[in-house]
């Protein structure tokens, strides 16, 4: 059994169709790294294994019990964190896990024990009464991420949980789930920040426009695009000016141009460089900056859709 | 279990949250108060109160091409220099925030009442973080918060009346009717000045009130008590008002939940829909119960107000929880947000109190028939009528009529908002 399984979900809302297909899975105690850009339809694709959003098409499951079917039994091997810190401001952290804890049924010592825990994992204890509204955001995440794990799920999902905080928070929170996984526990995180789906994942779906186009290990989805490599150019000028003229040089395999900043997938960047500096001069471009980058989950991004993985 | 876990969350929430315990509770009990201490100072003329000074900063303009004759910064700066409050509020003008402020610091004035520039237009466009700021002397307790509940009822008010026509324009639009838009300015100015001798009312001309009691009923030997009766009375009518204001505001948890994502948490956890909602409903019932308490435990403290026989105070109290709840829930399951909650809440509850008689029963020689007539389809006329019995001494068995129709009218507002909100959200 897989710990979760995702089968050609699909979600529409209206005529928009928000997940248009999506099927990826996980093994017990693995972490599974759900990558892509904003909109991509991740937070969607997780409300549907939360229970939140009725699919439209398509059927996932959680340790064997259908979202659709058993929704119950799904939720109880679940804890979810979501995207959005969603704790009440004026309860304390600790009345908040307590209260969280009791809705997934736990009660008396032993809640009270496991809070003592949790809050131990989420370095809060000496913290635990004040109030969550008086929290930096780094906290109140940290809080967001407690609630869900008061009632030792089988599985947790994570929907972006370091977006916006500081440095010191965001380590915190990956190691907490390096902790978790080692205790056990399967773990779906989604992120749109590359570096964090390739230091924690075992394998990794790669979403964009609604779909999961790459899905494997690290390892796997960079081999899928061969040995290209990035290159970051900026110009003194107009992109517009010498793309067209980049495209055409034999070993460019992609480019892309966005404000002002252009990303090039290209084979072998020793052949390459070269020629696009002598294209830019008959172009009357300057080329200001120069990065290149041996490839990574950004390049199978670019390599897949054409596009940059930005923020 | 779990639903009694959710209301008492609840439950925790409210008592921890200034703005509801103010409208629960210090809102009735101080203007209860006002009434009493001016009562007390026409008739022995050595209680009195000490009064609030407000300094207040005015900067909004009228936005040009306003349907408005007068920005609402004006409203709002007139409610502290009517001669209705000058017993108890004495106020002055200040030029900015700086020098309110200072005033503040050096204890010349109690409370500063700063309105923006351009708050009108702002306000009125639906722009969500602009208000007028209240800072206080934090020595200060009551005052400043009986300050900040007159700007919001003023505030909520006017955009209530914005909301109101815009909601009938919009309906004879859909319904084919091109309604003639030169008469805007009437109607909004006619409802403006409805509502300043509103607030009169309920911010007591202490002068009328007086008036009312000085004035005595005709062959008055059988009046035992007069001003334990009109305190009973005034005390029920603000009791009843704020017990609805309760039910609304205590509601609004669930557009606040789900605003703060908790709800879909919630959905998140091994709860079943029905348990979730029926927690939430619980909580309205428990806290407008012991508001309801509450009130009478300090009316009778404070005021000395004899409620009536054990019987009969329990269907009053009853019937006006399941009214006040009920109503409370109904509204609600229309409103969309908490941002349109606050203006649904003070203008549907302020005109529905105000037909219901909640801020005339002291008028003396009654009310015109045709008025009492229309607080027959009043929940808060019927929640009135019990207590008035119940003042008057009645026994139980006198109070069954007004008991059965408030609650019936209570159960009936509490159904349709349950299938409301199960539509929504189960
Ligand atoms: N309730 C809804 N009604 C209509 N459209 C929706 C709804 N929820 C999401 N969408 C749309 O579906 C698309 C996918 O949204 P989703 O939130 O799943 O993306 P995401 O990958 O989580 O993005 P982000 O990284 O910004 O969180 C977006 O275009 C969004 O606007
Ligand atoms: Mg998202």
């Amino acid at each position: 059994m897989k710990a979760i399984e995702v089968t050609n979900l699909k979600k529409s809302f209206g005529a928009f169709q928000a997940v248009r297909d999506a099927s990826f899975m996980a093994d017990s105690g693995e972490v599974l790294g759900l990558l892509g850009p904003n909109g991509a339809g991740k937070s969607t694709t997780i409300s549907m294994l939360s229970g939140l959003l009725m699919p439209t098409g398509g059927d996932a499951s959680i340790m064997g019990h259908s979202v659709t079917k058993d929704p119950e039994a799904a939720k109880k091997s679940l804890g979810v964190v979501p995207q959005d810190v969603a704790l009440y401001p004026d309860l304390s952290a600790r009345e908040n896990l307590v209260f969280w804890g009791k809705m997934y049924g736990l009660r008396g010592a032993g809640l009270s024990s496991r809070v003592d825990e949790v809050l131990e994992i989420i370095g809060l204890t000496d913290r635990q009464k004040d109030h969550v509204g008086r929290f930096s955001g780094g906290m109140k995440r940290r809080v967001n991420i407690g609630a869900a794990l008061l009632h030792k799920p089988d599985v947790v999902i994570m929907d972006e949980p370091t977006v916006g905080i500081d440095p010191q928070s965001r380590r915190h929170i990956l190691d907490n789930v390096k902790e978790l996984n080692q205790q056990g526990m399967t773990v779906l995180y989604t992120t749109h920040y590359m570096e964090e789906a390739a230091e924690l994942s075992h394998h990794i779906a790669i979403m964009d426009k609604g779909r999961v186009i790459a899905y494997g290990t690290h390892d796997a989805l960079i081999k899928m695009i061969g040995e290209q490599t990035r290159i970051d150019l900026t110009l003194n000028a107009e992109a517009e000016k010498v793309l067209d003229a980049w495209r055409a040089i034999e070993g460019v395999a992609g480019i892309d141009a966005t404000d002002g900043k252009v990303t090039a997938l290209v084979d072998d960047s020793n052949r390459v460089l070269p020629r696009l500096f002598d294209a830019a001069s008959k172009a009357n471009v300057r080329i200001t900056s120069v990065g290149i980058q041996e490839p990574n989950l950004e390049t199978v991004f670019l390599h897949l859709t054409g596009r940059a993985l930005r923020d | 279990m779990k639903i009694i876990d959710i209301a008492f969350k609840d439950l925790t929430r409210s008592f921890r949250s200034a703005f509801a315990i103010g409208m629960m509770v210090v809102a009735p009990l101080m203007l209860t108060g006002l009434i009493y201490f001016a009562f007390g100072s026409m008739t022995s003329g050595d209680v009195s109160m000490t009064a609030i000074k407000v300094g207040v900063v005015n900067a909004d303009q009228l936005p040009p091409e306003s349907v408005l004759d007068a920005p609402i910064g004006d409203n709002i700066r007139s409610m502290f220099f009517d001669e209705s409050v000058e017993s108890w509020i004495t106020a002055s003008d200040y030029p900015d925030e700086t020098s309110a402020r200072t005033a503040v610091d050096r204890q010349e004035i109690g409370v500063a009442v700063m309105i923006p520039q351009n708050f009108t237009e702002r306000y009125l466009s639906g722009e969500q973080d602009v208000q007028v700021l209240i800072v206080s002397d934090p020595t200060l307790s009551i005052g400043p918060a009986v300050v900040e509940d007159m700007v919001t009822m003023m505030v909520d008010a006017v955009a209530g009346g914005g909301v109101a026509i815009q909601t009938v324009m919009e309906r004879l639009e859909a319904n084919g009717i091109q309604p003639d838009s030169s008469q805007f300015p009437s109607w909004i100015e006619r409802y403006g000045n409805w509502y300043r001798d509103f607030q009169r009312d309920l911010f007591h001309h202490p002068d009328k009130a007086a008036l009312v009691l000085v004035a005595p009923p005709a062959g008055d030997a059988q009046t035992t008590a007069p001003l334990a009766q009109m305190m009973g009375l005034t005390m029920a009518g603000q009791m009843i008002f704020f017990a609805f204001f309760t039910g609304g505001n205590s509601m609004m948890s669930i557009l606040r939940e789900e605003e703060e994502g908790t709800l879909a948490r919630l959905f998140t956890t091994p709860t079943s829909r029905t348990s979730i909602l029926t927690g939430k409903f619980m909580a309205v019932f428990l806290t407008v119960i012991l508001q309801g308490l509450v009130l009478m435990v300090a009316g009778r403290l404070a005021f000395g107000i004899q409620w009536g026989s054990p019987g009969s105070v329990v269907l009053a109290l009853i019937a006006q929880v399941v009214a006040a709840s009920g109503l409370g829930i109904l509204l609600i399951s229309f409103v969309k947000s908490t941002k349109q909650g606050g203006p649904v809440l003070g203008g549907g509850l302020t005109i529905l109190g105000m037909l219901g008689g909640l801020f005339t029963m002291n008028i003396p020689g009654g009310m015109p028939e045709a008025f009492n007539a229309i607080g027959n389809f009043i929940p808060q006329g019927w929640v009135l009528k019990g207590w008035r019995l119940a003042l008057d001494g009645a026994a139980a068995g006198e109070l069954l009529l007004p008991f059965m129709v408030t609650v019936a009218m209570g159960i009936v507002m509490f159904s349709i908002g349950v299938v409301m909100f199960r539509r929504r959200f189960a």
